[in-house]
């Protein structure tokens, strides 16, 4: 039994080799298709990273606990300036704090004058950061600068900036009405065009396949090498597609990647990698499983 | 071994088979013949499942075919052999991997099934086209290797439709005989033909003639059939007209083979094969 299964397994190998153009124009079939999804799902990406970062800069409003060592505080604002991708920074003690706060209120506040607040200022010292990552694994980058804030000795709270929290706001609407829905759809195509394509391809083994029924063979018997053909032509076709798109990814990344635009083209994440993969393998071994009729 | 009781078929309005009946017991052979359209084929698919049964009872090597499951009709087909007029070989590969190919399908060890296929090859004559592809046989060739994978799994039944129409009369007449001596080894066979030349040369073969779907004569000696047809008149089929019967026009070298070819296909052969319940009728 488990002989005639892995002869069964190896006769699928080898069926790619009975006519090698049909095969090699489903395998082409295959790339094709897998290429053109992966195309669109590269633009899926690249407009994903686009609209999830801010082109150029972020900016981070970090707090201390009011009562803070003022020299300890400003050592951190020293070593802030080391971080990655750091751009500016305007730092406000609480003194600074409460002159700028008078000076914002103006002539409409009452009382006009908070000099009666300087002997116990409420105000924490404050500092508005603002960096320029880049674009490359800016979500890493984005967690890693928001830890190191957090964990500075008497902050109390960090924030990233208003227009960001919107703007993330947009996306995760975006995202579930448009782009989900564009993933699956393109999957869906991807399924149905190479699974189409290889049962397809498996019509012209149904004179063997009549054979092997007139003979007594069992349909497992019958499926299991055109399983094995249509998971190998799917997997093939898409990894080799995979290849073209990562080729052409690595020439055109920086096409883009200049002033104003700013943008660098982004590759398939790794859950796209792998439904690439995994979806027309999927679809080629249903292919194989509905060529077959019975006589 | 085979029964068939009031069978019969239609497509769509028209009736391919009406009310058919006959029993076959084990090792005995049915000419099956009529004019083209007549409804052999039709009667021969209804026999190894290849189409379902619409109305009467099909019984055959113990598998009532009217509620047979799919997943049974394998198991069906591993006892009934069937040879085609167009031979349903695969022309890409060699001779001996068609003949292979029921074996392979049953799962035998390499060796059992090389030493099988081998005998089988050398009794019909096909040794020295062992490795050549199908396609580059002949017509008779071919035939000889359809005939081959048949008899390589010492089939119960064997059904054979028009196994003669791409052949000359030559061929034809041995083709028959070969078919002769497999059956004197217990397989029961049913061979529809239009061929009253071949019909003639076997004046001991049971013999049902079919017209539009109908049983309209037959030689069945035993009057087995149920409706009344036993001992018609067959327009002249099986008048005892002098023709050789079986054996003489084969070689003796042949026969041999044959012989040789039963007794090496060892305990699964025809000749030793257990007697079913079914055979005992």
């Amino acid at each position: 039994m488990i002989r005639t299964f892995f002869r069964l397994v190896g006769q699928g190998f080898m069926g790619l080799c009975i006519n090698p153009w049909a095969q090699i124009l489903t395998l082409s079939a295959v790339v094709l298709v897998s290429f053109l999804v992966g195309l669109f799902l590269m633009a899926i990406t690249t407009l994903d990273y686009q609209l999830s970062v801010v082109s150029g800069e972020t900016s981070f409003q970090v707090y201390w606990r009011t009562g803070q060592n003022q020299v300890e505080i400003d050592e951190q604002w020293e070593d802030i300036k080391h971080l990655p991708g750091f751009l500016l920074s305007r730092t406000y003690t609480p003194e600074e704090a409460l002159k700028e706060m008078e000076n914002r209120l103006g002539h409409t506040a009452t009382p006009r004058n908070f000099a009666f607040l300087s002997e116990n200022n409420p105000l924490p010292a404050t500092a508005l950061l603002t960096f320029s990552p880049g674009v490359r694994e800016y979500e890493t980058w984005l967690k890693e600068t928001s830890q190191y804030l957090w964990n500075l000795p008497g902050v109390e709270r960090v924030t990233v900036t208003p227009l960001r929290d919107e703007l993330g706001q947009a996306w995760r609407t975006v995202n579930t009405y448009v782009m989900r829905p564009a993933i699956f759809f393109l999957t869906l195509l991807l399924g149905l065009v190479v699974g189409n394509t290889v049962r397809l391809a498996f019509l012209g083994k149904s004179y063997e396949i009549e054979i092997l029924q007139m003979v007594g063979a069992f349909n497992w018997y019958i499926r299991l090498p055109l399983l094995v053909c249509g998971a190998v032509q799917g997997l093939a076709g898409s990894s080799l597609a995979l290849v073209i798109l990562r080729f052409i990814h690595i020439q055109i990344r920086d096409v883009l990647n200049f002033p104003p635009l700013l943008m660098e083209i982004q590759f398939l994440t790794p859950e796209m990698t792998a439904l690439m993969l995994a979806v027309p393998t999927g679809m080629g071994i249903l292919g194989g499983w509905v060529g077959v009729k019975r006589v | 071994m085979i029964e068939v009781r009031h069978l019969s078929h239609s497509f769509g309005p028209h009736w391919a088979l009406k009310d058919c009946s006959f029993q076959l017991q084990k090792g005995e052979f049915l000419f099956l013949s009529g004019p083209s359209g007549a409804g052999k084929t039709t009667l021969l698919r209804l026999l190894f499942a290849g189409i379902p049964v619409q109305r009467g009872e099909v019984r055959v090597a113990g598998f009532a075919l009217n509620q047979i499951k799919d997943s049974a009709v394998p198991l069906l087909r591993r006892q009934v052999s069937v040879v085609f007029q167009d031979f349903k070989i695969l022309p890409d590969r060699s001779v001996y991997d068609n003949v292979i190919l029921p074996l392979q399908v049953r799962g035998l060890g390499r060796v059992h099934s090389d030493r099988r296929v081998r005998a089988v090859v050398r009794a019909l004559g096909l040794d020295s086209r062992i490795h050549l592809l199908c396609g580059e046989l002949s017509g008779g060739e071919q035939q000889r290797v359809a005939v081959a994978r048949a008899f390589v799994v010492n089939p119960k039944v064997l059904l054979a439709d028009e196994p003669t129409g791409n052949l000359d009369a030559d061929l034809s007449f041995r083709l028959m005989d070969l078919f002769k001596q497999f059956q004197a080894y217990g397989t029961t066979m049913i061979v529809a033909t239009h061929s009253q030349e071949l019909v003639k040369r076997h004046p001991e073969a049971k013999i049902i003639r079919l017209e539009d779907g109908k049983i309209t004569g037959a030689n069945w000696p035993g009057a087995m059939l149920d409706n009344g047809l036993a001992g018609a008149p067959l327009n002249g089929f099986n008048t005892g007209d002098g023709y050789a019967s079986g054996t003489r026009s084969l070689s003796l070298s042949r026969q041999a083979n044959i012989r040789a070819t039963m007794r090496q296909m060892g305990p699964d052969g025809a000749v030793e094969r257990k007697t079913t319940g079914d055979d005992k009728k």
